[in-house]
């Protein structure tokens, strides 16, 4: 069993994207084995209004219930994001992905610390990336800067029963985050596509630190290919009990507990 | 790294080739033996990472972090590393890229046929630099020469290093990236089209477009490298998008192809197993192209 907790589907604005669709990224997941996928719509990143992707994102996903996890794009600085959001828990969303830097507001901002208590009282995980692309391919149009560390250390310590997923991310190790004991409420979790295994030993730190339970495979599909975060997996050749935590009761674990609005 | 991680089975050219999933999810691995050293046109399958680092000996943890390299390069199937050591302190002076390059020479001495050395100068230093290469690739076997970013590849103090890596037989791997802005702590980077531009004045020269994978816009590189068939395209970085390598195939084809890690080392391995390109492919770019490129110092 294989749980990506970072895939997206649709458009993204400045690179063709080759497996965008849901069929496209099914295949794609068969032939790596990898069983479910929590998606979000990449044309959303972009979007001023984000949820006609949130809209088009259940109805591409609508006939794989069983394999796509569907997180909401929502921007709490713009017009109407609650009702964005309660409209997203009736579609069945389990869970925030939140922009930031893309979308303009801080995560400390009332209106943000609003939505991720709204979404963890309806059982929602906040996702936040850490980055879209790698910064220096960024389009001449735009300069959005990564999410930094501290910023998402902010935001746990000020909501410890929020529950964050960190995707596509790196740094950690040297940061309060990848710290043991740094009296941070251990409501975080760090996915692992970007992290750097052996020669720098990131996830081989995290683990030591933090524990076996706070990371989480995710591979960027498909903005990015998969095989480098499976190849981690397999070069990190961790036991079989630590593999299954990474590859999937990490990431079920948190998924099972949050219920969505239709079936509570 | 943990020492129990020395007992795990390497990663082999074999299991490069296959899909990660049948590897994670518990596939058995097939263990073929690492390529003994020797004549490289016994490999039939070699896996040569065209762009790897040695750590400057001003570190004090030096020695770990090139036997880490070493020991990573075994778990991963990784035959041969053609590295390079960079000054810490750039640009470079005569007396750091001698420093370094005897560095090199000693880390090909402890690793025979394991790793090979790039000698690395700065160009602004005319003389210096063409004796440097001369000593390093005639007299201790250095494979090629390494230009970083000192000097923009189509300034005229660049010709004569190239010039002599022509006469040599050696291929030049040069630094690049091409950002739609300019990168403020590297302002003469050089990009994919200003190597084109150096290709066409050398037809005959071997370049090698460094780390397209760390370097900006792939996309905007290989365009800008399709009509310059004297340069190869080294796919190492950080950068882990879909369809560069794909890409890459069809705009400049296979043979133009290396594979590398630049030290990030399931990126560069990643990236060739979820290539969509058959078995022979990925043969090519894992390393048989490179060893075509070994060849000409050698003949």
């Amino acid at each position: 069993m294989i749980i990506d907790v970072n895939a997206y589907l649709g458009p993204f604005a400045f690179r063709h994207l080759r497996h965008r669709t849901a069929g496209e990224l099914l295949g794609l997941m068969d032939s790596r084995g990898i069983d479910r996928a929590v998606v979000s719509g990449a044309a959303a990143i972009t979007y001023r209004n984000p949820q006609p992707a949130n809209a088009e994102l259940i109805a591409e996903i609508g006939p794989h219930p069983d394999r796509f996890i569907p997180f909401a794009v929502i921007n709490p600085s713009y017009a109407g994001w609650a009702d964005d959001l309660e409209a997203c828990l009736d579609l069945g969303f389990r869970g925030l992905r939140l922009y930031p830097k893309w979308h303009n507001y801080d995560l400390m901002s009332e209106p943000c610390l609003d939505l991720i208590d709204r979404a963890t009282d309806d059982g929602m995980i906040i996702s936040i990336p850490m980055r879209v692309e790698d910064p220096r391919q960024r389009s001449w149009l735009v300069d959005v800067p990564n999410v930094p560390v501290s910023e998402l250390a902010d935001v746990v310590a000020a909501r410890p029963r929020a529950r964050f997923h960190f995707v596509n991310g790196r740094g950690f190790a040297g940061s309060v985050l990848g710290q043991p004991e740094n009296g941070l409420p251990e409501n975080y979790r760090i996915e692992i596509s970007l992290l750097n295994v052996h020669l720098n030993d990131e996830v081989e730190t995290l683990i030591a630190n933090l524990g076996p339970d706070r990371l989480m495979f995710g591979t960027g599909m498909p903005f990015q290919y998969p095989d480098p975060a499976l190849a981690k997996i397999e070069v990190l050749a961790p036991d079989d009990a630590l593999k299954a935590q990474i590859l999937h009761q990490n990431a079920a674990e948190w998924l099972d507990a949050a219920a969505p609005r239709g079936g509570r | 790294m943990p020492p129990d991680d020395r007992t795990i089975p390497p990663i082999t050219r074999r299991t490069l080739l296959q899909s990660s999933a049948a590897a994670v999810v518990g596939a058995s691995q097939i263990a073929a033996p690492r390529a003994a050293a020797g004549d490289p046109s016994k490999h039939a399958n070699i896996v040569i990472d065209c762009h790897g680092h040695l750590h400057h000996h001003g570190q004090p943890d030096w020695e770990r972090r090139d036997r880490d390299l070493i020991e990573v390069a075994d778990r991963l199937g990784i035959d041969r590393l053609c590295c390079s050591m960079l000054t810490p302190r750039r640009p470079a002076d005569p007396e750091g890229f001698r420093r370094c390059n005897a560095w090199v020479a000693e880390a090909m001495s402890r690793h025979p046929d394991r790793v090979l050395g790039y000698c690395y100068v700065n160009p602004g230093h005319q003389a210096e630099a063409l004796d440097e290469i001369r000593r390093c690739v005639e007299g201790r076997g250095f494979m090629g020469v390494k230009l970083y970013n000192e000097h923009r590849c189509t300034d005229p103090v660049v010709f004569p290093i190239v010039e002599l890596a022509i006469e040599l037989r050696v291929p030049i791997l040069h630094h690049a990236g091409h950002m739609h802005f300019v990168p403020p702590e590297q302002p003469l980077i050089s990009d994919g089209g200003h190597l084109a531009d150096l290709a066409r004045r050398y037809p005959e020269a071997m370049l090698i477009c460094a780390h397209v994978c760390g370097g900006g816009d792939w996309e905007w590189t290989i365009k800008a490298l399709r009509h310059a068939p004297n340069v190869m395209l080294d796919l190492s970085g950080s950068v882990i998008d879909d369809g560069v390598v794909e890409l890459a195939a069809e705009v400049l084809g296979v043979d133009r192809l290396l594979f590398g890690c630049d030290m990030s080392m399931t990126a560069g391995i990643g990236r060739i197993r979820a290539a969509r390109l058959d078995d022979e492919a990925k043969a090519r770019i894992l390393g048989t192209n490179m060893l075509a490129l070994l060849k000409r110092r050698a003949s």
